[in-house]
């Protein structure tokens, strides 16, 4: 540090580093010799000046920062959708450097971490953007998302709630309905079937005109064992669009599973026609047709051929159950303390002599106790071997509709 | 034929324009002096322009830094490697010469230069300096060195307020203060913050609350920031994460922060104290290449922890928004401290306060998020300790704890975190203190060879009042009313030579023995009526005790008296009594 030298002239310190007085070498210059009233005119010119200039100059660095942004961005989503996701959290991460409070950007970000299991990240992310606007429904949705990702029951149906309750910049209904099917959606994988048919229901009362969605929510309402409901919104899809293959699916399952089978053959033949690859309503169909075609109590039969289904249906329920026991090891025949099976199948041999086609069409009322035996066969051979295929599921069905379509 | 007037004659008719025009200039002519703005006017008026300059100064100066590194470094948050290594290395090279050759004054702290063009040169900062602070800095922090751009802001600021300030002639008295209202300006528009600019500057720069100044800092500081915001948007520094208190014992971590900000603030300030000197002690061919090789580390640094390079502020706002685990936080802290430091002994021109609220944020960050780890039933987001992180750095390293306290609040814009920020900031303040007893500022000034005065020593100084100085009088207190002679007889029995007279109006006289007795002629007189008409000057035992040494004068003693009855003698004063005191309380010191 060099010692204090002051001015010879002015009296004054010259700073250190200075060779000359500065305070007297500038008296000399062309703008030390103006008034004080010129010099605050031209100090006020050129502040103006340089403000017009720094305002060009910003417009510039602004009009960057937002064209750097979009590129980031543009580039993030192309990582995105190629399914890229560390690379899209660079890009979203450079995005979010030139429009940091762009919700956009960071819910993509969000997205993008969640695409690349860095869950707790994203969900930070969210819950940043939701600490800044707690009903902001996209972000709710986000959050519900994410919950829902991590198996978070309570806290995904609170973000649900607070998405279908929450603000949406564009078409609030659609948003919110959508929230709401989700919501619905995960109640019924999470079990809660008598939430998800109240979300249901509501959603149910406030739909526009469109078939798909129609269907689609009677899907879910199927799902729930809101039969009813979903019967509804299944004929309404269909008067909107009479061929719209799901509804007809969706229609012809409902009354399947309201053991209404003739509706559910008739909607379910539609199905078939209109989409005859859907394995679905085809295998419905055809356990459908089984159903109608063993169901011995359906009306405008003949007796002769209420007989001849019940002799039938007798013969397949024996058949389940001596194959049943067969693949259990379990002998049909004298033990003294009997099983279910071995009960039944003693029942069965005892009313065997009665249960022929000419015995039945002359005595009728014999039919119902020998189906009533038929279906015992069937509940027990379910217990005891799993769930039947073909003519025996067909039984089976009848014995939980408690006689099908009998009178 | 008549002549054709030069002029309108006083008979033809004039535009009515023309003649407001010709009495407006008239009035203009005769009245200039009357127009003339007076000096307090101008200094206030000064302090708009000067705010409205910093602020366009920091708006360029931003827009320069990022453009820079736009162009070097790329528009990605991870460079390539190769830019990441090699430009801060050649940056601090061009950096180098242009200290070294063309603008050997932007080394160092702004802080204390604004103080030494307080303190030492009259207002008088180079306008060079602003232009080679403006250039070094962009070149410094846009290149990656672990620089922040506020310190040179507050520089640029006090640099174009000692521009205009002399060449407008203030007075001595207003040239000497402009450089700090410049200050502020810059500073405020730095941090987007106007109150903590006007506080840091008070606190840190000229260390008094003067009414004449404060109302000029308070219009620049202002006037910045409208300028700054208005170009670059009113957005805070960061995006502020949300705070509550979730248990009263959450203090208890809010205190733990504090230690930690202590430790930190200590080993960053011992880090600088200590590389600085000896850097500068090398031969002066190597300063050329000390900031190259300190960019260098840095970039090299830059690889694995990129968020060290440059200011920060983008992670900071991450670190307050739990975007880094506790672990990555309490490891960006620590290498912050060691680029920071690596950049700035260097001698590469920068600010440290970005640096420091960076560390603090990222230290913050972690505490709240291993309090949070260990008792998450107990400790809010880790977003709100990085917020509270960045006052307790500020309090620790930087040494300025009000200011620390109104920045968290200002920059947050939430009362409710003031008890945190409190309990940290004191914590953090009390052990640097402890273990560092000069603070960052005056440690570097005294490094430079300037001792500058200390804010905070002034702010500590034991004040000496007159009750530690005053004593019980030693002879007799006359009474005004009593008789002359009275009055003669207590003189004589005593073995004082001066004695203090009350009067009946409350006031305080003072005579010697021998005047005394030559005016007791009449020994039936009134005493009061004797007397000279001179009045004696009292004290009161809570003034400051150079207030007795500019009252004393001539006297031999002074009466100290109470507040609220003049009359009521509470001990004496003399100059022996004062000069005795002062030198007692250097002796203990």
């Amino acid at each position: 540090m060099e010692p204090e030298r002051r001015c010879g002239q002015c009296g004054k310190a010259i700073p250190w580093g200075q060779v000359e007085c500065p305070f007297c070498a500038e008296r000399g210059t062309f703008f030390w010799s103006f008034r004080r009233e010129t010099f605050l005119l031209a100090t006020l010119a050129t502040l103006l000046l340089l403000f017009v200039a720094t305002g060009f100059v910003a417009r510039l660095y602004h009009a960057q920062e937002q064209s750097l942004a979009a590129s980031w961005h543009r580039r993030g989503e192309a990582e995105l959708r190629a399914g890229r996701a560390n690379a899209a959290i660079e890009d979203f991460r450079n995005a979010l450097v030139y429009a940091r409070d762009n919700t956009q950007y960071r819910l993509q970000l969000a997205e993008a971490l969640a695409a690349a299991g860095r869950v707790e990240e994203a969900r930070n992310h969210l819950l940043n953007l939701r600490e800044a606007e707690p009903g902001n429904g996209t972000v709710n949705l986000e959050l519900a998302r994410l919950a829902k990702r991590q198996g978070l029951v309570p806290e995904a149906l609170r973000y649900f709630h607070h998405a279908i309750y929450g603000e949406w910049d564009d078409d609030p209904i659609a948003h919110r309905r959508q929230a709401r099917l989700e919501l619905s959606e995960f109640l019924l994988r999470s079990g809660m079937k008598a939430e998800a048919q109240a979300e249901l229901i509501a959603l149910a009362n406030d739909l526009p005109p469109d078939p798909a969605l129609h269907a689609q929510v009677g899907a879910l309402l199927l799902r729930a064992g809101e039969y009813d409901h979903a019967a509804v919104l299944f004929k309404q899809a269909l008067r909107l669009q009479p061929n719209l293959a799901e509804a007809l699916e969706g229609a012809g399952e409902t009354y399947f599973e309201m053991a209404d089978y003739h509706n559910a053959q008739h909607y379910l033949e539609r199905a078939v026609r209109e989409d005859p690859n859907a394995p679905r309503a085809s295998s419905l169909l055809e356990t459908t047709e089984g159903v109608l075609g063993i169901d011995p109590f359906q009306r405008r039969l003949s007796s002769q051929e209420r007989a001849r289904r019940t002799v039938r249906a007798m013969k397949q329920a024996v058949a389940r159950l001596e194959s049943c026991a067969a693949s259990r090891g379990i002998p049909l025949a004298g033990t003294s303390a009997p099983t279910p099976l071995q009960q039944l199948w003693a029942r069965a041999q005892e009313v065997q002599p009665q249960v022929r086609e000419r015995v039945l069409a002359r005595e009728p009322d014999r039919i119902a106790p020998t189906m009533d035996l038929v279906f015992e066969i069937e509940r027990a051979a379910e217990q005891e071997c799993g769930t039947p295929q073909g003519l025996d599921q067909a039984l089976l069905l009848l014995a939980r509709g408690q006689g099908g379509t009998r009178p | 034929m008549t002549e054709p007037a030069a002029g309108p004659s006083p008979g033809a008719r004039s535009s009515p324009l023309q003649g407001l025009f010709t009495s407006l200039r008239e009035k203009l002519r005769l009245e200039r002096g009357a127009l003339a703005l007076r000096e307090q006017q101008l200094f206030l008026f000064l302090a708009v322009i000067i705010g409205i300059f910093s602020g366009l100064a920091v708006v360029l100066f931003r827009i320069s830094i990022d453009e820079f590194r736009l162009w070097v470094l790329g528009s990605g948050l991870n460079p390539p490697t190769a830019r990441v290594v090699l430009v801060p290395a050649l940056a601090g090279l061009g950096i180098a010469l242009l200290v070294m050759r063309v603008f050997p004054r932007v080394r160092g702290s702004g802080v204390n230069q604004t103080k030494a063009a307080l303190y030492i040169y009259d207002g008088y900062i180079p306008f060079n300096t602003v232009i080679g602070k403006f250039l070094t800095c962009v070149l410094a922090i846009g290149s990656g060195q672990s620089l922040g751009p506020e310190d040179p802001s507050l520089q640029m600021g006090a640099g174009i307020a000692s521009a205009l300030g002399w060449r407008l002639r203030l007075s001595r008295e207003h040239v000497r203060l402009i450089a700090p209202v410049g200050a502020a300006a810059g500073l405020a528009a730095a941090f987007n913050s106007p109150i903590s600019a006007v506080l840091f500057v008070i606190e840190e720069v000229i260390g008094r609350w003067s009414a004449g100044v404060l109302g000029a800092i308070v219009l620049a500081a202002v006037s910045s920031v409208v300028v700054e915001r208005w170009f670059l948007g009113a957005e805070p520094l960061f995006r502020i994460p949300a705070y509550h208190l979730v248990h009263p014992a959450e203090l208890g971590a809010y205190a733990a922060l504090g230690v930690v900000g202590g430790v930190a603030s200590l080993i960053f300030v011992k880090l600088i104290g200590y590389a600085r000197p000896r850097l500068k002690a090398l031969p002066r061919w190597t300063q050329y290449l000390q900031p190259a090789a300190a960019g260098l580390l840095i970039g090299v640094m830059g690889l694995w922890l990129p968020q060290v390079m440059g200011a920060g502020y983008d992670y900071m706002d991450q670190a307050m928004h739990d975007q880094f685990p506790w672990r990555m936080l309490a490891l960006l802290g620590a290498a912050k401290i060691l680029a920071t430091s690596l950049s700035f002994v260097s001698g590469t021109p920068g600010g440290m306060f970005a640096p420091a609220l960076f560390v603090g944020a990222m230290m913050g960050g972690a505490v709240g998020g291993l309090e949070h780890h260990y008792f998450p039933w107990l400790t809010g987001s880790g977003g709100a300790y990085a917020l509270v992180g960045i006052g307790t750095l500020f309090a620790g390293f930087l040494r300025v704890p009000f200011t620390s306290v109104f920045m968290v609040l200002e920059v947050s814009g939430n009362y409710s975190i003031i008890l945190p920020v409190i309990i940290s900031n004191t914590i953090a303040y009390v052990i640097s203190r402890r273990y560092q007893p000069v603070p960052l500022f005056d440690m570097l000034s005294r490094q430079d060879g300037i001792n500058l005065p200390s804010m905070e020593e002034q702010r500590e100084e034991a004040t000496l009042r007159i009750e530690d100085a005053m004593r019980p009088p030693a002879g007799p207190v006359l009474d005004g009313e009593e008789l002359a002679g009275v009055a003669v007889a207590k003189a004589e029995a005593s073995a004082q030579t001066f004695f203090l007279v009350r009067r009946k109006n409350g006031d305080w006289q003072g005579i010697t023995e021998e005047d005394l007795r030559q005016r007791a002629t009449d020994p039936h007189a009134r005493l009061e009526s004797i007397l000279p008409d001179s009045r004696l000057p009292f004290l009161h035992p809570d003034q400051p005790l150079e207030v007795a040494l500019r009252r004393i004068g001539p006297w031999p003693l002074l009466p100290v008296v109470h507040r609220a009855d003049f009359g009521k003698l509470q001990g004496v004063i003399s100059l022996a009594d004062i000069l005795n005191t002062y030198r007692k309380a250097k002796e203990e010191k």
